[in-house]
C-alpha cells in the first residue's frame, strides 16, 4: 500500500503545512484497528451515549442494548428521560458499569463520547423523527476519531402502517448522510435493521459495530432477523465471543494472498482450522500461509470440472466436514465491452460465479461435508451493485453473487446455516495496485473516509459472520467500502 | 465440585498454632531484615511457643512474593538457618497477595493426602529488601560477551558494537520495584480506584471503614487478644520491637478526610484507606488430627474447603473473592448466611467494599457467578473483628498466614464453628477459604 496522503497526514509537521497552506487535500485520518483476536471485553472503558425515541411502553431492545454494551465493557451515559431504565441498573451492577445520566440541556465541558446507540424502532411518524436531531445535533461533536454511531430500527417492510414505515426508512436516509458527516474524522455510522423477536441476536452484531473491527464499515444497514434460530435456542442466547471458532473447520478459497490471506489469519486467530485453497500455481505462498496458521493447504483450481468433488472429498475424508465456507477466490479481466475476447468472458464468470455454484452444490448435497450452523460467505463487489466501466464481466458476476446468496439462504434456514455476501470497495490489494494510477487515486478517495481500506477489514467482517454471535445476519450483503460514493 | 483429593482425604489436617512478628511499616525497624530473617523470627518464636520436638516436622511450605534472586527457596533457608534436622525439605511458593494462603493449603493437601504429618506454613516479605533490577537489555548485551561460549575473546570492535547497543544510558539503570500489573502495566492503587469509581464506592464509606478496621485493630492491642500471636522480634542492633507499629486507634474520619488522594488528582484512594508497604512473618502449624492428639496439642481449626480462581486483571483487578469466596462455600456445602465470622485482606478499603457490595447483588449473582440471588450481605459485626490489613499492614506473603492464624484462634476461643476467608492477590486473581472450629 502507497497511499501518500495517508502517509502524510500520519506527520504532524506534514498536517500543520497543508492545513496553514490551505492546500486543498482532503488529509484522511488513519482509522483505528484491533490488534488482536476478538477480546471478551471489545468496548473497556468506552463511553456510550445511549438514547432513544420514547414510545407507548418500554422499547424491546432496552435489554439486550442493556446487557450487551455493560458486558463488552462500555460504561453507558443514558440521555434524556427522568429516571435511567432499570435493565441498565441491572446490568451495570453485574458488570461494575453503573449507568450515569446526560441530559442534553446540560452537557459536561469536556465530554467526550466514543460511541453513539440510538434506538429509532418506536418512531411511527415523522413528527417522531424529531428525536433524531435532539439526540445527534448537541452531541456529535464530542465524538472521537474513530468514532461510532449505531442506529437501530425496524425494517419499513415489516412495519405497522405506511406512514411507519416511511418513519423507519427515514432512520436509514439519516444514517447515511450522518456517516457522510462523520467520515473525515475516521467515524462510522451504521444502522441495524432488527426483525420483532430477533433483539437477543444483536449483541454480536453490536459488538461489532461499535468495536475497532468494523473500522472500514460505514453508512450500512445491516438486518438481524431469528429465522435460523429456534425459539428454544433464542431464549437462552448466549454464544462464545471469545476463541468462538476452536473445533470448527474452515475453507477459504483465494487464501495464497490478499483479503483471503488476511482472512484465513483472522479465522485462525479465533481457533478455526483453517483449509487454504488456491491454484497449483501459487503453492509456495499459499504452503506458507497454510504454515504459519497451523492450517491445512489445498491446490486446487476452483475453475477445474473435478475442483467440486475434491474439495468435497477432501473436506469429509480428512476433516469430518466443514463449518465455515469462504468463497473469496475471483478474478478480474476488464476491457470494454466492444474490446472483450470471449476468453476473457468466460474466465470471469466461470471463477466469480460459476465456481462458486457448482462448489456450493458439492458440499450442500445429501452426503456433503457443510455441517449444520455452518456459514457460507461469498465476496461480491461494489462493482456487482454500482457497475464500472469496463467490467461488465466481473460486475455481471459479482451481481449474480448477490442474487445467489439472497435466494441461497432461503434454502438453508431450517439448518441454522446463514449465508451472506461481503461487498468489498477499494482495497488495497494486487488487484487494485494494478489499476492505472489516477483512476486509482479517484477511487481511493470517493468515500466517506477518503482512503482505501486493508485485506483485514475485509477479513475482520467475513470474520465477524463467521462467528456464532452473527447468527441473526443471513442474506445480508455487508458493504466494507469506507461508504464508498460509487453504488451507495 | 471436588477440590483434589479433599473429598476422600486419608486424614484430616488441623491448625495447632500461629505466630507472627509484628507488622512494620516498610523501611523502617525492619529495615535490616530481609525475607529469610523475619521467616526466620516467626518459625523460631512458632517452635519455642509450641515446645515442638523438632524431629517430628516433615518440612516447611513458605509463600512470598517479593523472593530474594540469590535464594528463593525461603522456607529451605529457614529451616537451615535454625538448624533444624536436614530432613525438613521446604518449598517455597508464590501466588501474589495469596501466597501465605497457598502455602497453608497446599501444607494441608499434604497432609490430607498422607504424605506428610506436621508441616510449618506461612510466608514472609520485606518490601524494604526487594533487590533493584538490573535491565534485561544490560543483561543480555553485556551476558554473551562475559559468560557465553566465546568468553574471554571480545575485539576492540565487539566491545564497541556493544557499546552502541547500551544507549541510552537511562535504559541501563537499576530500576525501583513498583508493584505494577504486568501485563496492564497499572499501579495496584490505579486499578483499586478504576473499581471505586465502577462500584460507586464513596471517599467517605472508604474512610469510615478504615478507621473501623483501626479502631478494632488497636482494641485488639489493647485487650491482649493478638498477646498469642505475635512474637516481639529483636532486631540487629538490638532493639526489640514487640507490636504492630502501623495501628492508629485515635485516628478519625476527620483526620482521614483530609489526607489526599495518591493514585489519581481527583480519586478517593488515600494513604489512609489503602494497605501501606509492610515487612513481616507469619506462621502456622498444621499437623494431622491424630499427630496432634498423640503429641498434646489442642487442634484449633480445620479448612473445610479451598478455591482460587482468576479474573481479566484489565478488568477489576481485585474482585477475585467475590468469585472465590461463593466457590469456597459451595464447595463445603455451605451457604454465607451459614458463616460466623468474615475475614477479608484489605489491599484497599475500596477493594473490599467493591466485593462487598458484589457478594449483595443479585444481578452479580446471576451474571458471574450462575445463581438466581446474591450469595448475601455480610453484617459489620463480623467481618475483620479484629481489624485487617488497611490497619495492620500487609507484608504480601504473611498475610494469607496471619488470617488463618487469628480466625483459627477466634473459632477456638469464642466456640463459634465457621469462618470465611478471602484474598485478592495481582494478577487479577482471588482466594477463598472456610475454616470449621476442630472442637465443636
Amino acid at each position: 500500500m502507497n497511499d501518500i496522503l495517508l502517509q502524510l497526514g500520519n506527520n504532524p509537521q506534514a498536517r500543520r503545512l497543508v492545513k496553514t497552506l490551505g492546500l486543498p487535500l482532503p488529509i484522511p485520518q488513519t482509522l483505528a484497528r484491533a490488534k488482536s483476536a476478538i477480546e471478551a471485553r471489545p468496548l473497556h472503558d468506552y463511553e456510550i451515549a445511549v438514547g432513544g425515541h420514547r414510545g407507548e411502553g418500554e422499547s424491546a431492545l432496552l435489554e439486550v442494548l442493556a446487557k450487551t454494551l455493560t458486558k463488552a465493557g462500555a460504561s453507558p451515559l443514558v440521555v434524556g428521560g427522568v429516571e435511567i431504565p432499570r435493565a441498565f441498573r441491572d446490568h451495570g451492577d453485574a458488570w461494575g458499569r453503573p449507568p450515569r445520566g446526560l441530559l442534553l440541556d446540560a452537557l459536561p465541558d469536556e465530554l467526550r463520547l466514543d460511541a453513539m446507540v440510538f434506538d429509532a424502532t418506536q418512531i411511527t411518524d415523522a413528527a417522531g423523527l424529531r428525536s433524531l436531531y435532539e439526540f445527534f445535533h448537541p452531541l456529535v461533536r464530542s465524538l472521537v476519531k474513530c468514532g461510532r454511531v449505531v442506529l437501530l430500527a425496524r425494517p419499513p417492510a415489516l412495519a405497522p402502517s405506511p406512514e411507519a414505515a416511511g418513519a423507519q426508512a427515514a432512520v436509514e436516509g439519516f444514517c447515511r448522510s450522518l456517516a457522510k458527516e462523520l467520515g473525515k474524522r475516521g467515524s462510522t455510522a451504521n444502522l441495524i435493521h432488527v426483525d420483532e423477536e430477533a433483539e437477543p441476536l444483536i449483541e454480536g452484531p453490536l459488538r461489532f459495530l461499535l468495536s475497532t473491527r468494523s473500522a472500514f464499515i460505514s453508512g450500512q444497514p445491516i438486518h438481524v432477523s431469528a429465522r435460523t434460530v429456534d425459539d428454544e435456542a433464542l431464549a437462552d442466547w448466549s454464544p462464545a465471543q471469545v476463541r468462538s471458532l476452536e473445533g470448527k473447520v474452515a475453507l477459504v478459497t483465494g487464501a495464497a494472498r490478499g483479503i483471503g490471506k488476511a482472512t484465513a489469519k483472522l479465522l485462525a486467530d479465533e481457533g478455526a482450522h483453517v483449509v487454504c485453497l488456491d491454484r497449483p500455481a501459487d503453492d509456495e505462498l499459499l504452503s506458507a500461509v497454510a504454515r504459519e496458521i497451523d492450517g491445512t493447504p489445498l491446490l486446487v483450481d476452483v475453475s477445474d470440472p473435478e475442483a467440486p468433488a475434491r474439495i468435497a472429498q477432501t473436506l469429509r475424508e480428512d476433516h469430518g466436514g466443514v463449518d465455515i465456507v469462504v468463497h473469496n477466490a475471483g478474478v478480474t479481466r476488464d476491457k470494454t465491452l466492444a474490446r472483450m475476447k470471449p476468453e476473457q468472458w468466460d474466465l470471469t464468470v466461470a471463477i466469480n460465479l460459476d465456481a462458486v455454484v457448482r462448489i456450493n452444490d458439492a458440499l450442500l448435497a445429501d452426503d456433503g461435508p457443510l455441517l449444520d450452523d455452518g456459514r457460507v460467505i461469498v465476496l461480491s463487489s461494489i462493482a456487482g451493485i454500482a457497475g464500472n466501466l469496463g467490467q461488465t464481466n466481473y460486475s455481471a458476476t459479482k451481481a449474480g453473487v448477490i442474487g445467489y446468496v439472497r435466494r441461497l439462504a432461503d434454502e438453508l434456514d431450517g439448518r441454522g446455516v446463514t449465508v451472506n455476501a461481503i461487498a468489498p470497495g477499494f482495497i488495497e490489494t494486487r488487484l487494485t495496485a494494478a489499476i492505472p494510477v489516477m483512476i486509482r487515486e479517484v477511487g481511493r478517495r470517493l468515500s466517506s473516509l477518503g482512503q482505501g481500506g486493508l485485506p483485514r477489514d475485509i477479513g475482520d467482517a467475513i470474520t465477524f459472520l463467521a462467528t456464532p454471535a452473527a447468527q441473526g445476519l443471513t442474506a445480508n450483503v455487508v458493504r466494507v467500502c469506507g461508504q464508498s460514493f460509487v453504488g451507495a | 465440585m471436588p477440590v483434589s483429593k479433599q473429598d476422600q482425604p486419608k486424614q484430616r489436617a488441623v491448625i495447632v498454632s500461629g505466630v507472627r512478628t509484628p507488622f512494620v511499616k516498610a523501611f523502617a525497624e525492619f529495615l535490616p531484615l530481609d525475607t529469610i530473617a523475619l521467616g526466620d523470627a516467626a518459625v523460631a518464636a512458632l517452635l519455642k511457643r509450641t515446645e515442638l520436638p523438632r524431629r517430628e516436622i516433615d518440612s516447611i511450605v513458605w509463600g512470598g512474593v517479593i523472593l530474594p534472586g540469590s535464594a528463593p527457596n525461603v522456607a529451605r533457608e529457614i529451616a537451615l538457618d535454625l538448624g533444624l534436622p536436614p530432613s525438613v525439605e521446604g518449598m517455597t511458593c508464590t501466588r501474589a497477595c495469596a501466597s501465605g494462603l497457598q502455602a497453608i493449603t497446599l501444607a494441608v493437601a499434604a497432609i490430607e493426602r498422607g504424605e506428610a504429618d506436621v508441616v510449618i506454613a506461612g510466608g514472609s516479605d520485606s518490601t524494604s529488601n526487594a533487590e533493584l533490577k538490573v535491565p534485561q537489555k544490560l543483561v543480555r548485551t553485556l551476558g554473551p560477551m562475559m559468560m557465553g561460549p566465546n568468553k574471554g575473546k571480545a575485539t576492540p570492535r565487539d566491545m564497541l558494537a556493544v557499546l552502541s547497543q547500551l544507549t541510552p544510558i537511562t535504559d541501563l539503570l537499576p530500576r525501583i520495584p513498583k508493584i505494577a500489573e504486568r501485563t496492564t502495566g497499572e499501579i495496584m492503587g490505579e486499578s483499586a480506584e478504576k473499581m471505586a469509581v465502577r462500584n460507586e464506592i464513596s471517599r467517605q464509606a472508604q474512610d469510615e471503614f478504615a478507621v473501623r478496621s483501626h479502631h478494632r485493630a488497636a482494641e485488639a492491642i489493647a485487650s491482649g487478644r493478638f498477646r498469642d500471636e505475635i512474637a516481639p522480634v529483636e532486631t540487629p542492633s538490638g532493639k526489640w520491637v514487640h507490636q504492630d507499629t502501623i495501628v492508629r486507634g485515635d485516628t478519625s474520619v476527620e483526620k482521614l478526610a483530609k489526607l489526599r488522594p495518591v493514585f489519581s488528582r481527583d480519586g478517593s484512594l488515600t494513604a489512609g484507606n489503602s494497605s501501606p508497604l509492610t515487612d513481616g512473618a507469619s506462621a502456622v502449624l498444621i499437623m494431622s488430627e491424630d499427630k496432634a492428639k498423640a503429641l498434646g496439642y489442642t487442634a484449633l481449626a480445620r479448612f473445610a474447603s479451598w478455591s482460587y480462581v482468576g479474573c481479566d486483571p484489565a478488568d477489576q483487578l481485585l474482585m477475585g473473592p467475590a468469585l472465590a469466596m461463593p466457590q469456597a462455600l459451595a464447595r463445603a456445602g455451605y451457604e454465607l448466611d451459614d458463616m460466623d465470622l468474615v475475614d477479608m485482606h484489605e489491599a484497599f478499603a475500596a477493594q473490599v467494599l467493591s466485593v462487598l457490595s458484589m457478594l449483595a447483588s443479585d444481578n452479580f449473582a446471576r451474571a458471574r457467578l450462575g445463581r438466581d440471588k446474591a450469595v448475601g450481605e455480610i453484617d459489620p459485626a463480623k467481618l475483620n473483628i479484629h481489624g485487617g490489613s488497611v490497619a495492620l499492614g500487609h507484608p504480601f506473603g504473611a498475610t494469607g498466614a496471619r488470617m488463618v492464624t487469628t480466625m483459627a484462634n477466634e473459632l477456638h476461643q469464642s466456640g463459634k464453628v465457621t469462618a470465611l476467608i478471602g484474598i485478592c492477590a495481582a494478577g487479577g486473581l482471588g482466594a477463598g477459604a472456610v475454616l470449621e472450629n476442630a472442637g465443636a
